[in-house]
């Protein structure tokens, strides 16, 4: 076979595994709806379900795209929502001030994501050591808060009229299209986005060209700080209450979202800013349709290992995509 | 060409979204049941799925009332926090379900509201809200009620098991503190140290130990002054250093080991190897008649596991008009006290006269408060078991 068949071959290859992720998230919307309807119950309803279920997790994954693509891994951001929601009701309670009160969550959101960053700078360790370790601490210091405080309720909250408002789809949608958009057009057209893929595919390369890891790295978790500030506040949105296990499954589902989004977790030139939102919503398609088709009397834990092998599939799928002898474009 | 695909196929969905959840309104989730000749669908919020307790209570509405009545109960999986449980009900609506019972605590408040939006009848089983959240929340036409062991009841329940073997003339215990910060568990073993002749951090009283061991997730051995009684050590949580710390206490031979709750599930194999005297605060099921006929459990606390029969009456009634209101109109509360057995013959009374096809709450005696009936009358049968 000539190098042209082979390239043709390839591209062809790419384009199909690359657009699978779409269309997998097409596919289930579309397995939902027939599900829902099939059954009788409110489709109007179920979908705000999964939205309301899935707009958390899409925002704070996309802003961990921007880590994920350095090739760095944080396991940290669901702790660091569950602090920073902790952190803004706490001040909420002590000043009355909506306005302070996002300000504190994300000014928190962004301090976490920060000191993991300079942390793992200033002692030079990887990135994953630091946020295990920022998850532990963040984790304990919002338990404390909250037991402390929570008392016999067993969680701090809000007035729940503060924030119902902006408990409706359209504020909601706002909130991740803004955030989105945001993303997108810092990671797709500037320089910002093409450098951390450099960085993220090979960077000792990208260190030679000049490129300054320190710089990418902080703008990376910056941006990774504003999608959980954003995810604490919108956890709040949805429920004005915040307990110790809060926000306890995000840290896990960014890179199960990730993955189903077809984004490599190894980061570099094929990280798509898009994987998250189409991943997220995608996991949380899934996990809602096996609940509907499982009968809950099974056995707890079904869905899971559905989930966890549909997880591998994907990730087996996708990975076809990189087992390739020619580079990545 | 992708991005782009992406982007259309997320505001497809966003918009479809949109479009869907303006198209009604929440009063349409509301299916009130016909008496007698629909089946009145029953969501169950649960945080714990495989407790002894917890399998009691399922057995007893799955195998026993939903044979009996015309019911069906849907459990959830285990709810992990706040957000969960409210997207549990919101699904149980979105099924057209009459009432949501719930064992789950992360949230109460948001469980009502979200209930009351949604037009579902909404009990708390075997537990209590806040004073002030239920003061908060009486008044809701879509909250029947709750009923279950109070942090009061907690506490002496945890105060008696300690005044228990203080009496007994232990000298030396281990403690276990379950799973503090959980409220319950705070209270309980505040009860435990209380009653046991203890003071911490120098207070001697509930809200005193209470609230210490809020601030410090957890007993401080260096804060705890007992009288005669030694504690040989304290452990809490479940995790890969427990068993660890729970050989250390029995390394010790502690003249017993008092437990907040789930000792019987985790310890029991351990402490009966080791003839060790223990108690726990659990429920009365055919795994602690065990423990107490050929084991070391000595005193156990507990629920029966029908004693939510009468919150399920309750609920029934509200969804067939037959709501069960205190004189101001407000939701009922009742606090449930626990039973106690310190010896086998004790034990199998309560647990044979709450079995399969003959529990406590049977139909014969739940019919007596299903249908229109006075709140002085349904709390006289709540109070009389």
């Amino acid at each position: 076979m000539d190098n042209e068949a082979i390239l043709r071959k390839y591209k062809l290859r790419q384009k199909l595994i690359n657009i699978l992720p779409v269309a997998a998230l097409a596919v289930l919307f579309t397995i939902l709806v027939v599900t829902v309807q099939a059954k009788g119950y409110r489709l109007d309803m179920y979908l705000k379900i999964v939205f309301n279920e899935g707009v958390v997790l899409a925002v704070v994954a996309t802003g961990a795209v921007f880590i994920y693509t350095l090739g760095s891994f944080d396991i940290s951001l669901g702790a660091s929502t569950l602090f920073s929601a902790t952190m803004g009701v706490m001040t909420y309670n002590a000043t009355g001030s909506l306005a302070l009160m996002i300000l504190v969550i994300f000014g928190a959101a962004v301090g976490c994501s920060l000191l993991s960053s300079v942390l793992a700078s200033v002692f030079h360790i990887p990135v994953f050591v630091t946020t295990v370790a920022m998850m532990s601490v963040l984790s304990a210091i919002a338990a404390q808060i909250i037991t402390t405080n929570g008392g016999a309720v067993g969680g701090i909250s809000i007035p729940s009229a503060l924030v119902k408002p902006l408990d409706n789809m359209g504020f909601k949608i706002a909130a991740l299209a803004v955030f989105w958009l945001v993303c997108f057009f810092v990671f797709s057209f500037t320089k910002i986005g093409r450098r951390q893929k450099f960085l993220g595919g090979n960077p000792v390369c990208a260190q030679l060209t000049g490129i300054q890891v320190n710089k990418y790295a902080i703008i990376a978790f910056v941006m990774a700080g504003l999608g959980v500030g954003l995810g604490a506040f919108l956890t709040l949105v949805y429920t004005p209450s915040v307990t110790a296990t809060t926000a306890g499954s995000i840290g896990m589902n960014i890179v199960v979202a990730i993955v189903f989004g077809g984004m490599p977790i190894s980061g570099g030139p094929r990280s798509r800013i898009y994987a998250a939102l189409v991943g997220g919503f995608s996991y949380i398609l899934l996990n809602n349709i096996l609940k509907l088709l499982i009968d809950s009397n099974i056995g707890y834990g079904v869905s899971q290992i559905v989930s966890a092998v549909f997880f591998l599939a994907v990730v087996y799928v996708t990975g076809l995509n990189y087992r390739s002898q020619m580079l990545p474009r | 060409m992708k991005k782009a695909l992406a982007l259309i196929l997320a505001l497809v969905m966003v918009l479809t979204l949109a479009a869907c959840g303006g198209s009604s309104t929440d009063s349409e989730a509301q299916t009130p049941a016909d008496e007698g000749d629909k089946t009145v669908k029953i969501g169950v919020l649960v945080s714990d799925v495989s407790g002894e307790e917890a399998l009691g209570f399922r057995a007893y509405y799955e195998d026993y009332i939903a044979k009996n009545y015309n019911v069906t109960f849907t459990y959830t999986e285990q709810l992990e926090d706040a957000a969960a449980e409210k997207a549990a009900i919101e699904k149980f609506a979105a099924q057209g379900y009459d009432a949501i019972l719930s064992l789950a605590a992360s949230d109460r408040a948001t469980q009502i509201e979200t209930c009351e939006a949604n037009g579902l009848y909404y009990a708390v089983v075997s537990g209590m809200l806040d004073d002030a959240q239920f003061e908060q929340y009486k008044g809701n036409e879509h909250f029947v009620g709750q009923i279950g062991p109070s942090m009061d009841t907690e506490y002496e329940a945890g105060y008696a098991m300690g005044q228990y073997f203080a009496q007994q003339g232990v000298k030396t215990v281990g403690i276990y503190g379950a799973f503090i910060p959980n409220p319950m568990h705070v209270y309980r073993t505040a009860g435990v140290l209380a009653g046991l002749g203890c003071t911490y951090g120098g207070a001697s009283d509930k809200d005193g130990i209470a609230g210490q061991l809020f601030g410090d997730q957890g007993v401080d051995m260096s804060k705890v002054a007992c009288g005669d009684i030694q504690i040989v050590g304290y452990f809490q949580g479940f995790g890969d250093t427990t068993f660890d710390e729970l050989f250390a206490i029995i390394g010790q031979q502690p003249d017993a080991f008092l437990s907040v709750g789930m000792a019987t599930t985790f310890f029991a194999d351990s402490l009966n190897g080791a003839n060790i005297p223990y108690s726990d605060i659990d429920s009365f099921t055919s795994g602690n008649a065990a423990n107490m006929a050929d084991g070391t459990l000595t005193y156990l606390a507990g629920k029966y596991s029908s004693s939510i029969g009468p919150i399920f009456a309750a609920t029934l009634n509200a969804v067939n008009g037959n709501p069960i209101r205190d004189a101001e109109g407000n939701a009922i509360s009742i606090s449930q006290s626990y039973l106690v057995a310190t010896d086998s013959a004790t034990f199998d009374s309560i647990f044979n006269g709450d079995k399969g096809d003959s529990p406590i709450f049977s139909k014969d005696v739940l019919d007596t408060v299903i249908g229109a009936v006075s709140y002085d009358d349904f709390v006289k049968l709540v109070e009389s078991k």
